[in-house]
């Protein structure tokens, strides 16, 4: 019944052995040990076990471990080092985008996202990018504030 | 006085990033902080619950053989396993499992633990539970009638605050009277009478409640995402009928409450589980879990408001008659009908005042605090009902507010005398950050309007503790018993000790959240941290700032009048170079500590002795004003309302933490407008919710978000917090829904009179004939 399936996790391979209907969530919570990446609904509504499957942001909860086989799945813990700051996360805690802070990692990955594909989003775009995040602490003010700061400085940048 | 703004969202320059970051924000982005949930135990077991089957029902036998026979159960418990005692904040209703009825849907009937969550399920679905059932009563106002059959039929037995006014489903009546109300309303020149009512909604953490009991000997260490870790150990101590020394509640981070994880919720259940298997013991609750077993949500209410006025604007006189859902068990709630009537007179002059509220039980989920409990519902139906009296008189409703908006000097409803308040100047803030003037020209498109609600909401002075201890390395850790659940309260505490000692905030470490390291809190309600437990953590560092002066005169020489604290040291005024650094002072072994509680501010005196079944909430200490104004626009053909602009001037008085109390408005008014618009539990005909999920919950998301400005009207308040401030946490979500409200009334010409206001209720008022009741 169990499924041998490899999952590259923030660079790191996990050869695995999982329930074929164990989700990715579960999955790297569990087997795994990553914890950033929150539970809120298990059902796609809420957003914060955002994880990046191959670039791409997809609800954790909603994606079987199987399915990631062999894919690159990137987590909060994968954003930074864990000691410098990636500027996304610099950014929400000087603009009032963490409170809670449970649904941060999600948040930041859906941001992360969006940033690779849009580097100068308006604000709709930031607004649209994290819709599927819910936040019920910020008003999702320090949150848009922090993404369109980044996405700033980079075009300042250059 | 000063007004600080803080621009809108929305601006395309980003703004400067402000110097103080949380202290616990870093563990929150990297993912590396942990939640409750995020624990794991060696050997742990999986507890769920066996809820109750029907919403009312005499429990007339339960077996639990099948759920024990299951292999990886490890144990069932139900009431046979517990002291048999009840519990309740001011009334003693409730028991840990159900015994012999159950009066709601989530009514714990019986626990398991078993070794994964699938088979605790499972098992918990095999406890064979016989019922004689009962007709389900959701209907809180009906449950009143003289003929209506009793809930609890031992309500009268059970223990209670003796000030409540309690007789079988009416949990506390209440009444707050001034003058001769029914007189002063037959002389009115005009009298408006309106009925609102409003749905139950919900707290919705993102985070679902999560704990995990742990047994050493005789004592029980249980990690809990509790707003309230004292209530909480004070919770499990009566109801295992275990001294408090030997609970010890700790709080991982907390992914949020609103109220919601106030109280003593779940932490017993799981500690007898564990004590049972003599196994660590965890619980986390779905999303479906976190909806509906909780006894914890925000009231319905039916509100009847009454307000005799004369042509200019003065009011004479207010009566009305409330009546809450206060559903099956009392929990933290038995003070509501008294707080709701204090928003049914609101911070206006009355010359006048006779309301009158009804607390009900119902075999509904309990009712309890969620972010200003009963003031968003009381605020909206009066803020809508002042612009009816308004439209009565043909007045603006700005210019009625104006007159009667309550100032220093000025009598609350019963009595009370006001100190220096802003409510004028909320009002006249939020009006200019909306542009009230353009509307008023009529340069709004025809489907949008400005509405403006003003509310109020007390402080709440109780007792708090904190020690501020220094290491020898100069820097300095807070113990406090305060509870942090998001809003930043406790992070902000640094900021009060580092002024008063000269040192930076980031020297600072927090030790919080551990019964068995802090003196006593309140928790996380209340919006009183920073009012209460900074008072503490102030009087915490004067304790250690003094003893700093006097090592350091010795060390100096120099008399203690003459120095100062700065910069990490202890130096000589006007003369910097002569200085010793705390490090210094605090590296010699000889310990450096401070205990502090400071003295409970008390509210003004006010006249109770017209009032039924008072809790002495009557005068509200160092009120806080507020002022919503919401631009709205509405989409006549679908009812479907959008809010575009919003001003949230507040009076919270001096601000400690702008960036904290900012993100309190930013979240509190997207809490508000998902109330006004979205936001309810929907029940079948027996109470059951319909709709305990995300996807028909609905939420504010970041699309949904209006631009929102917000203006700090700041003043230095007597009898209030550190440095003047007041509370911020709750007030935000207060007017909410009155401003949109009134502004969805002006576009379609009607007062939509059920909250929320969804879009087919919009429709419906908008269409339906002139003078039709919906
Ligand atoms: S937990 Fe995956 S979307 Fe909510
Ligand atoms: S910070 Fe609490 S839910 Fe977003």
């Amino acid at each position: 019944m169990a499924v041998d399936i490899t999952l590259s996790v923030n660079g790191v391979p996990y050869p695995l052995t999982v329930d074929p209907h164990a989700s990715l969530l579960h999955t790297v919570r569990g087997d795994v040990g990553l914890t950033g990446s929150k539970e809120g609904c298990d059902d796609s509504e809420c957003g914060a076990c955002m994880m990046l499957v191959d670039g791409r942001p997809v609800n954790a909860c909603s994606y079987l471990a199987v399915q990631a086989d062999g894919s690159d799945v990137t987590t909060v813990e994968g954003l930074s080092d864990g000691e410098t700051l990636a500027p996304l996360q610099e950014a929400f805690l000087t603009r009032g985008g963490v409170q809670c802070g449970f649904c941060t990692p999600g948040m930041l990955v859906s941001a992360t996202a969006l940033l690779d594909r849009t580097p100068n989003p308006s604000e709709d775009e930031i607004r649209t990018a994290v819709s599927g995040n819910l936040c019920r602490c910020t008003g999702y003010d320090g949150i848009v504030k922090a993404i369109a700061a980044v996405a700033a400085e980079r075009a300042a940048q250059g | 006085m000063s007004v600080i703004d803080t621009p809108a969202q929305g601006s395309s320059t980003p703004e400067r990033p402000r110097a103080f970051i949380r202290p616990d924000g870093k563990e929150k982005v990297t993912g590396l902080g942990r939640y409750t949930a995020d624990l794991t135990f060696t050997g742990q077991l999986h507890a769920a619950f066996r809820y109750a089957d029907h919403p009312h029902a005499r429990i007339v036998s339960i077996d639990t053989s099948r759920a024990k026979a299951l292999p990886g159960v490890f144990a069932v418990v139900t009431h046979e396993d517990v002291p048999d005692v009840r519990y309740g904040g001011m009334t003693q209703d409730r028991r840990l499992f159900a015994k012999e009825k159950v009066l709601w849907e989530g009514d714990v009937v019986a626990g398991v633990a078993a070794r994964t969550v699938e088979i605790a399920r499972q098992a918990a679905a095999l406890v064979e539970v016989e019922y004689e059932v009962l007709p389900a009563q959701p209907d809180y106002v009906a449950n009143m009638a003289p003929d209506a059959p009793v809930l609890h039929e031992g309500w009268a037995e059970y223990g209670a605050d003796e000030n409540l006014v309690r007789d079988g489903n009416v949990m506390s009546r209440y009444v707050i009277a001034k003058g001769d109300a029914d007189a002063a309303m037959a002389g009115a020149d005009v009298v408006v009478k309106s009925h609102y009512v409003s749905d139950a909604s919900q707290g919705v953490p993102i985070e679902p409640r999560a704990l995990v009991a742990q047994w050493t000997g005789d004592s029980v260490t249980v990690w809990s995402s509790t707003q309230v870790p004292f209530a909480a150990r004070s919770g499990v101590a009566h109801t295992l009928q275990i001294p408090e020394s030997k609970v010890r509640i700790v709080v991982p981070l907390l992914g949020g409450g609103f109220g919601s994880k106030c109280d003593f919720h779940f932490e017993a259940h799981v500690a007898i589980l564990a004590k049972v298997t003599r196994r660590p013991v965890r619980l986390v609750f779905t999303r479906k879990e976190e909806f509906v077993a909780p006894d914890h949500r925000r009231e319905g209410m039916d509100i009847e408001l009454e307000t005799g006025v004369t042509r200019d604007g003065r009011i004479v006189a207010r009566r009305g008659r409330m009546v809450l859902d206060k559903g099956a068990y009392t929990g933290e709630g038995g003070f509501f009908a008294q707080m709701a009537a204090m928003h049914a007179c609101g911070p206006y002059k009355l010359d006048t005042v006779r309301v009158e509220a009804f607390l009900n039980y119902s075999t509904n989920q309990p009712a309890a605090s969620i972010r200003a409990p009963t003031a968003p519902q009381a605020c909206w139906a009066l803020e809508q009902h002042l612009d009816e009296v308004a439209a009565a008189i043909g007045m603006d409703p700005v210019e009625l507010r104006r007159r009667t908006l309550v100032a220093e000097g000025d009598e609350g409803p019963a009595g009370q005398v006001f100190e220096k308040i802003g409510a004028k100047e909320t009002l006249e803030a939020a009006l200019e950050l909306i542009g009230y003037d353009a509307y008023l020209r009529g340069e709004l498109p025809d489907d949008e309007a400005v509405g403006v609600a003003c509310g109020w909401w007390p402080c709440f002075g109780v007792p708090s503790g904190a020690y501020v201890k220094l290491n020898g390395d100069g820097t300095a850790t807070i113990v406090t018993g305060a509870q942090e659940n998001g809003s930043g309260s406790v992070m902000g505490l640094p900021i009060l000790a580092a002024e008063i000692l000269g040192m930076s905030p980031s020297d600072f470490s927090i030790n919080y959240q551990d019964t068995d390291a802090g003196p006593w809190d309140m928790g996380s309600s209340g919006s009183q941290t920073t009012f209460n437990n900074g008072r503490a953590v102030v009087e915490a560092a004067q304790e250690v700032r003094a003893k700093l002066l006097a090592m350091g005169a010795e060390k100096l020489e120099a008399d203690v009048a003459d120095l100062e604290l700065a910069d990490g040291t202890v130096r000589v005024k006007g003369a910097p170079e002569t200085s010793v650094t705390i490090a210094d002072l605090a590296g010699t072994g000889e310990p450096i500590l401070g205990k502090g509680s400071g003295e409970v501010p008390e509210a003004a005196a006010s006249d109770a002795s017209a009032c039924v079944g008072s809790l002495g909430m009557e005068s509200f200490l160092a009120p806080q004003l507020i002022t919503h104004a919401a631009r709205v626009k509405v989409d006549r053909d679908t009812g479907v309302v959008r809010v575009l602009d919003f001003a949230a001037a507040h009076d919270s008085g001096v601000i400690v933490n702008k960036v904290g109390a900012d993100g309190q408005v930013y979240g509190g008014v997207m809490m508000g407008i998902g109330q006004a618009l979205t936001e309810a539990t929907w029940t079948d005909e027996e109470g059951r919710q319909k709709n305990p999920g995300l996807l028909d919950y609905k939420l504010q998301t970041a699309s949904d978000g209006p631009r929102i400005q917000i203006r700090w009207i700041e003043i230095e308040t007597p009898n209030a917090g550190p440095k003047g401030s007041k509370g911020v946490g709750e007030p935000p979500s207060v007017p909410t829904s009155g401003a949109v409200g009134n502004a969805i009334a002006k576009v379609i010409g009607r007062h939509v009179d059920q909250l929320p206001m969804t879009a087919e209720r919009v429709w419906l008022a908008a269409n339906s004939p002139a003078g039709e009741d919906q």
